[in-house]
């Protein structure tokens, strides 16, 4: 749940957090330089001699994260009452993943990283909060790219992202990208054919609402102002036209924030975090939820410990996200 | 001792009281109240009550209602709120401080009003208004407005949604009207009755010392004395409809706007006293309050329905004066929608229900359901949140001493009202025959010295 970069990586130190702006200027240049040096349309190339691509063995690395500036704590608070997470000094294993991002990005914005960041799409995401963070420790952030593997419509490829607070693991986030169209060329698709409800471990359950989002067409601007993620697909519609969504869409990692939120505090201080993303929400909408304690056929007291969530449009049937928390700090036996 | 009650005629939202206030309205119940009791210039122990929905300026809403009303300006009072139930704690908390000796008499209520709802400003002019309110120049006063953002300036009305679910609680009974598989005949059933008993009881003048007209408004204005099975069989689903899903495979929506509450503006208030108090002021006494039961459930993930507390507060409350469920006269059971009574009837029946939620060995089995809500409920009556407590207690308190008065033996009567935030309040009242012979003036063979 806790490890490290992949044997072979080698650390590279950044004095801060890259700022985000810049960062989605220079994906924007390196996106277009992918599309201008690929081989062949649709499919990406490592080297000149046709191998796949590789990922940089390269793990972005930022020592000294302060929390105990005002503006952290403030757009912690604005983080907090957004999502609905209790308004306090814990922070939230989201708010981690917010502030791990940049590190993130800083790598899928270097020359030597194969896939174009815009338009890439995040498939799903899986946090470990294994030590609780609070507000005023320093953290030290890391983030590499690994598992690059093929997908029936393209490549997906995991972003992890570690904090550690003196030195000991606290959270672990893998964040999985795909981008369309993207092809290994000697590779075939191994992945992605069995839809995804199959592996829902409340599929086949009837769903009972037990919450409802009203998601106004500010939704996307809003996370975007505690997040930092000005991606172009939550500003506006018009920006989102841009890349093909009828309307701005709801950030993922937002709706699987309020779904973590709505398990309260039952999920303890240290939980296991999973979320996969199906069909985007469009703004603005109203979505149910359904948080599920315990799992079928998994009785007793560690199922008890586990939370389910569905988020979906109950009219057209359709799932937007599906997920599950699952609380760390008790053992059954 | 419950010696009384008053209640002003309950309006449909954006009907008479559309320009009235809580406070209006609470005055002009406790006014009705201090009228018929003679009770002008005197000081009461306390008045307590509140209202659900209401505006920060009423932060001592019941205490200007009292400076409002003819009662002696010496008579304390404070706020309370516990959503629907904010009526019924009213009372058990003044009836708590009569049996303790901390005071004498005191008058529970409260009101709301959907029509007069306080209109909040958005979270981004609030923190505007806010920041600027702080400022200390006129430039960073101006520097605060200058993040005002269009979308700002549009009002928030006040929902009925649970705060933590985003879901009205409609939708909530929905999903426990399907859980217990509560049937649309059986609700309409239910509404049917509370609008048949209700007209009954204003013809039958039951309601000549309980109501004090206002704003024109004689009667409770939802009341459909010409309701018909027909008529109510008529009428669309409003809650529910999700459930189903898009393919239509899950349950069909049952709960419509005739089987449901409507929102209305109303106040009531009860007086209670020491058995010492009334009898020194020769007032009568209706009927006491034996016990209560506070409850809540964790509804938040579904785990019980939203309007399931009674059904705990109930099996405490009976198992503690060592009660079934069959020995009442009366059930005043508060139809938030007429599915809420039928699920809690029906959670009692069930053996597994029974055991596994309310640790009981057997189920509390079902009751007698000519004694149910006799005088019709909120379906009829409409249901203005924090005066509904009120209401009910009002016509218990009178029923089971005519019912005492009737029979010449003690009458017991079980309340139970449900509340937002997975709460519910239940309570028992009794009424002896001496005393109910005395205060309804009727005569029975039982009498003695």
């Amino acid at each position: 749940m806790t490890a490290g970069a992949p044997e072979g990586y080698r650390v590279e130190r950044l004095a801060a957090v890259p700022g985000l702006g810049g960062l989605y200027a220079k994906g924007a240049t390196s996106s277009a330089r992918i599309a201008a040096t690929r081989a062949l349309p649709g499919s990406v190339r490592g080297g000149r001699d046709g191998s796949d691509p590789t990922l940089p063995s390269v793990a972005l690395r930022v020592d000294h994260v302060a929390t105990d500036l005002p503006d952290v704590a403030d757009r912690l608070a604005r983080y907090q009452r957004l999502v609905g997470e209790r308004v306090g000094d814990t922070i939230p294993a989201g708010f981690l993943h917010v502030l791990g991002f940049p590190v993130a990005t800083g790598l899928m914005t270097r020359g030597d990283f194969p896939l174009p960041l815009l338009g890439m799409v995040h498939t799903a995401n899986s946090a470990s909060l294994v030590r609780p963070v609070r507000l005023g420790e320093t953290l030290a952030v890391e983030s590499w790219a690994e598992g690059l593997r093929p997908h029936r419509r393209g490549v997906t490829v995991d972003l992890v992202t570690r904090v550690l607070v003196d030195g000991e693991p606290a959270y672990r986030g893998v964040s999985t990208y795909l981008a369309k169209g993207v092809h290994l060329g000697s590779r075939a698709s191994d992945d992605g054919s069995a839809p995804s409800a199959d592996r829902s471990p409340h599929a086949g359950l009837p769903f009972v609402p037990t919450g409802r989002w009203r998601l106004g067409a500010s939704t996307g601007r809003d996370y975007a102002a505690v997040s930092g993620d000005r991606n172009p697909i939550h500003m506006s519609a018009l920006s989102a036209k841009a890349f093909g969504f009828p309307r701005a869409i709801a950030h993922g990692m937002y709706t699987a924030a309020r779904a973590l939120a709505e398990v309260g505090p039952a999920r303890g201080e240290t939980y296991d975090w999973s979320v996969e993303f199906a069909k985007p929400v469009l703004l603005p909408s109203t979505v149910d939820v359904s948080i599920t304690r315990g799992t079928a056929g998994d009785e007793g007291a560690a199922g008890l410990d586990r939370w389910s969530y569905t988020v979906q449009d109950s009219r057209r049937g359709r799932t937007h996200l599906r997920g599950a928390v699952t609380r760390r700090d008790r053992t059954h036996d | 001792m419950i010696i009384g009650g008053n209640r002003i005629p309950f309006s449909r939202a954006g009907g008479k009281y559309s320009r009235v206030s809580n406070q209006d309205m609470f005055t002009a119940a406790l006014e009705g109240l201090v009228a018929r009791f003679g009770l002008q210039g005197e000081r009461l122990g306390e008045v307590v009550g509140g209202a659900v929905l209401k505006h920060s300026r009423d932060f001592n809403l019941i205490r200007e209602s009292v400076l409002g009303s003819s009662l002696s300006p010496q008579t304390p009072a404070y706020d309370l709120q516990q959503a629907c139930a904010t009526g019924l704690e009213a009372v058990v908390t003044i009836a708590n401080k009569i049996r303790l000796g901390q005071v004498e008499s005191g008058i529970a209520g409260g009101a709301d009003s959907i029509s007069d709802a306080p209109i909040a400003v958005s979270e981004g002019l609030r923190r505007v208004l806010l920041e600027a309110g702080h400022a200390r120049s006129t430039g960073s006063r101006i520097k605060a407005f200058l993040k005002l953002r269009p979308s700002d300036v549009a009002p928030l009305t006040p929902s009925t949604d649970e705060p933590r679910t985003g879901l009205s609680m409609g939708e909530h009974q929905a999903v426990t009207t399907a859980r217990w598989g509560v049937t649309r005949e059986a609700q309409d059933e239910i509404a049917l009755a509370s609008h048949l008993n209700l007209a009954a009881a204003w013809e039958s003048g039951f309601f000549d010392d309980l109501v004090t007209p206002f704003q024109g408004l004689t009667r409770d204005q939802n009341l459909r004395a010409d309701s018909s099975a027909e008529k109510l069989a008529k009428l669309k689903p409003v809650f529910g409809k999700r459930l189903g899903g898009p393919e239509g495979e899950g349950p069909e929506p049952t709960m419509t706007a005739g089987n449901s509450t409507p929102l209305t503006d109303g106040a009531s208030a009860v007086l209670l006293g020491s058995r010492a108090w009334a009898t020194e002021r020769n007032l009568p006494v209706l009927a006491r309050v034996v016990d209560a039961e506070t409850a809540a459930v964790d509804y938040v993930h579904g785990h019980e329905g939203l309007l399931m507390a009674p059904t705990h507060a109930v099996a405490r409350l009976l198992a503690r004066q060592g009660l079934t469920l069959q020995d009442f006269d009366l059930y005043e059971i508060h139809e938030a929608f007429a599915a809420t009574v039928l699920s809690a009837l029906a959670a009692w029946e069930d053996a597994d229900f029974c055991r596994d939620e309310l640790g009981l060995d057997a189920p509390l089995g079902s009751i007698d359901r000519a004694r149910l809500n006799v005088h019709g409920s909120s379906v009829a009556a409409g249901h203005p949140f924090a005066a509904t407590g009120g209401r009910i207690v009002a016509t218990a308190a009178k029923l089971v001493a005519a019912k005492a008065a009737e029979t010449g033996r003690t009458a017991r009567v079980l309340i139970s009202v449900c509340a937002a935030g997975g709460l519910g309040v239940a309570a028992i009242l009794e009424a002896d025959p001496d005393d109910a012979t005395a205060a309804t003036g009727t005569t029975t063979t039982a009498q003695e010295g």
